[in-house]
């Protein structure tokens, strides 16, 4: 079996490869960048004291906003030194003006104006120099909220502590039930974010290595290394050692990536846990993820193995590749889609279409348990047109590889196809 | 022992064109087998044929005693005329893989590498990448890819095109050698100077016919010894009007005058000193630059 040269020459290449090394490390590192760097910029936002001037028209509402309005910085001392303006009637205009130019100069960072009418339904305003803080704007609408809320209950006679009580929300815990009836607790957002880097990495690996290997076709036959070597070994054993040597290494880039992202998650583990909830990541995951790889890349390889036998260049490859990539895009597209409804017929039958099967079903297992028999069918139908695509890929290759110039017609590549036979 | 290559009434088209057109020839065993022809006559068509990378239309072709589908080819060493090896790979992890696909155990591939690597004093390259090699290095290195697993016969697209007189020739001994082991080598050709030098056998073919075949020195036989190299200073354009004169050919520097049967070359002399002043005179058989100038110019273009 001379195959096995040739996926001996292909792997190490492949993962001798600059461009390998530096994937395999980039990529987990930007992951790990993705994940750690927003709860990063979180706690090391600077903060400071803001001196927050409050003219108020009420007499009421500015004494009860400030009072209410105690919090503290992380190293100590209070977070906003508030001054009341104390400006009924007429004198309100040129009060918040004052405050305003305070602004302007300096004097104070933030000026919130409470009209007489916010008893009524008038709008405050809350005015600052450049900063566009909206956790500061969202914690004052909250307390100004309340602090109004409060002094109109307290005019119609009715206890505000008691309303706060009987008003008081009713959080919904989201569970799901697993298949042994148990109840589990699930974040579903951040399960959306898991099947999203999942589908994702997938996809990119399948592209990216199908692309690897119409590149070394393109390069062999423009080398005529092609030649020297059907000299010697049979395109069929070509074919052979370049989808098993390719495939071998996306396989242990996939695996390093697995090993690296485990230790990660392991000891990124309480951050996460602290940022977004539990996160149920089924470990069978980890099992089919290798399996739709191998499954995905052999349909799409011999698709691309089939534009690198008829192109010539590289740009002819280029071009052609977009044909093979449409049905990946597909599933890519309708994925927020499908997140929302993995178990629907349409979700059921798309995950069974072999072209989409890796992404899809990959992310319906994630997402959920689909039955047995749905992931054996998704499978089967792979195998069966894997066996459909190799078949067709070897003949159109076997005449392809040795023809130079221009590229061929789809009607061409039939008659290779029926010549190969 | 067996021809190593025998093809009979081989023709192959391309859509109307007929690149190769019912070309029959042998090669001996252990000669040096010489392909010529001008661009576009049908050389690398046939020795694709050769290589099983295209398929004859019509004919019959048996290498090394097979017949063509059934012979091993990795008897066969293969350098295409186009040039070009795996880049990226390191010199020896090269010639590893090329000694391996040919059916070389790994461990001998790799020390008859090395080995070929020291003698083309490439040896502190060895795990450098190809690319890294000048062009003419790169097509030496192809050249130990092809013969590095000791075929029985080899088969040379235009070996020495591109190559300097220095490494030309460095190419020169070593298919020499090989060829002292006792092994066969066909190689096209248009360099004449080469085929005087190594070849055993010619073959000349033009716009896809056999024009000329057999050893060396029976095509010359055919042309006879009476040719005359004449070297001189004046106008010697009157030269071809002579009586005795059978063809003309203007050498640049010389002129190669052949002479008609049974005519008395002194004869020439005297008369070419007559009217200018002759520096050289050489009774001389053709050279197959001659033979090959006279042939495909006389085959009509």
């Amino acid at each position: 079996m001379k195959a096995m040269y040739v996926i001996r020459r292909e792997y190490t290449e492949n993962v001798r490869r600059k461009s390998f090394i530096v994937t395999t490390i980039l990529v987990p590192l930007f992951m790990a960048a993705l994940i750690v760097l927003p709860v990063t910029f979180a706690l090391l936002q600077p903060e400071h004291q803001n001196r927050v001037a409050v003219v108020d028209q009420t007499g009421k509402i500015g004494p009860e906003f400030v009072a209410a309005l105690t919090d503290s910085l992380k190293k100590g001392g209070r977070k906003y030194l508030c001054t009341v303006v104390s400006a009924t009637g007429e004198n309100f205009e040129a009060a918040k003006q004052a405050q305003i130019d305070g602004l302007r100069s300096r004097d104070t960072d933030i000026v919130v104006a409470i009209p007489q009418d916010v008893m009524t339904g008038g709008k405050a305003a809350y005015i600052t120099r450049e900063q566009r803080n909206y956790n500061i704007l969202d914690r004052f609408e909250d307390v100004l909220n309340n602090a109004v809320l409060k002094e109109r209950l307290a005019t119609e006679g009715i206890d505000y502590e008691r309303v706060k009580t009987l008003t008081s929300r009713v959080k919904l815990e989201m569970n799901q039930m697993n298949k042994e009836g148990g109840l589990e607790q699930r974040n579903f957002l951040a399960e959306y974010g898991v099947v999203f880097v999942f589908v994702m990495i997938l996809y990119s690996a399948l592209i990216s290595w199908g692309m690897t290997i119409a590149k070394s076709i393109v390069e062999e036959k423009g080398s005529r290394i092609i030649e020297v070597l059907l000299s010697t070994l049979s395109a069929r054993d070509l074919m052979i050692g370049k989808l098993v040597g390719v495939g071998l290494a996306g396989l242990t880039q996939l695996a390093i990536w697995g090993v690296v992202g485990f230790l990660l998650a392991g000891s990124a583990l309480p951050m996460l846990v602290a940022q977004m909830g539990t996160v149920h990541v089924s470990p069978l995951v980890f099992v089919y993820f290798p399996v739709f790889f191998v499954l995905g890349f052999l349909l799409f390889a011999s698709l691309f193995m089939v534009v690198g036998a008829v192109s010539s260049t590289e740009q002819d490859a280029q071009q052609m590749q977009a044909i093979v990539t449409l049905p990946m895009i597909i599933p890519l597209m309708s994925l927020m889609l499908f997140i929302q409804s993995p178990n629907s017929g349409l979700a059921v039958a798309m995950s069974l279409i072999p072209v989409f099967t890796p992404l899809l079903m990959l992310a319906r297992i994630i997402l959920l348990t689909p039955p047995m028999w749905q992931i054996a069918l998704g499978i089967g139908l792979m195998l069966v047109a894997i066996f459909f695509s190799v078949t067709v890929a070897a003949r159109i290759f076997r005449v392809g590889i040795l023809m130079y110039g221009k590229r061929p017609s789809l009607r061409e590549m039939m008659h290779w196809y029926r010549m190969a036979g | 022992m067996p021809s190593a290559v025998h093809i009979e009434n081989v023709v192959k088209r391309y859509g109307d064109a007929l690149a190769v057109d019912h070309v029959s020839l042998s090669v001996p065993p252990g000669v040096i087998y010489g392909f010529l022809g001008p661009n576009g006559a049908g050389k690398t068509s046939t020795i694709r044929m050769l290589m099983r990378i295209l398929l004859p239309d019509e004919g019959q072709i048996r290498i090394l005693g097979d017949d063509l589908q059934q012979v091993n080819l990795d008897r066969i060493g293969y350098l295409p005329e186009e040039r070009g090896l795996y880049k990226k790979m390191r010199l020896l992890d090269l010639l590893t893989f090329f000694g391996e696909v040919r059916g070389m155990p790994r461990r001998e591939a790799r020390n008859r590498g090395g080995a070929w690597l020291e003698r083309l004093s490439l040896a502190d390259r060895a795990f450098r990448p190809v690319e890294e090699l000048s062009k003419g290095m790169q097509q030496k290195v192809q050249f130990v890819a092809t013969i590095m697993h000791e075929p029985e016969l080899l088969i040379l697209d235009e070996p020495f095109s591109g190559l300097d007189p220095v490494n030309a020739n460095v190419l020169k001994d070593i298919i020499l050698e090989y060829h002292r082991r006792g092994h066969t080598v066909i190689f096209s050709t248009h360099q004449m100077d080469q085929v005087e030098k190594l070849c055993d056998h010619i073959c000349l073919i033009n716009r896809g016919r056999v024009l000329l075949e057999g050893t060396l020195a029976s095509v010359k036989q055919r042309y006879g010894k009476n040719g005359v190299n004449l070297r001189f200073e004046g106008d010697g354009t009157y030269l071809h009007t002579l009586p005795e004169v059978a063809s003309f050919q203007d050498n640049g520097n010389e002129v190669f005058l052949r002479l008609k049967d049974g005519a008395d070359p002194a004869r020439v002399l005297d008369a070419a000193r007559a009217r200018v002043s002759v520096t050289r005179y050489e009774l001389a058989e053709p050279s197959v630059y001659d033979i090959f100038i006279e042939q495909v110019s006389g085959d009509g273009q």
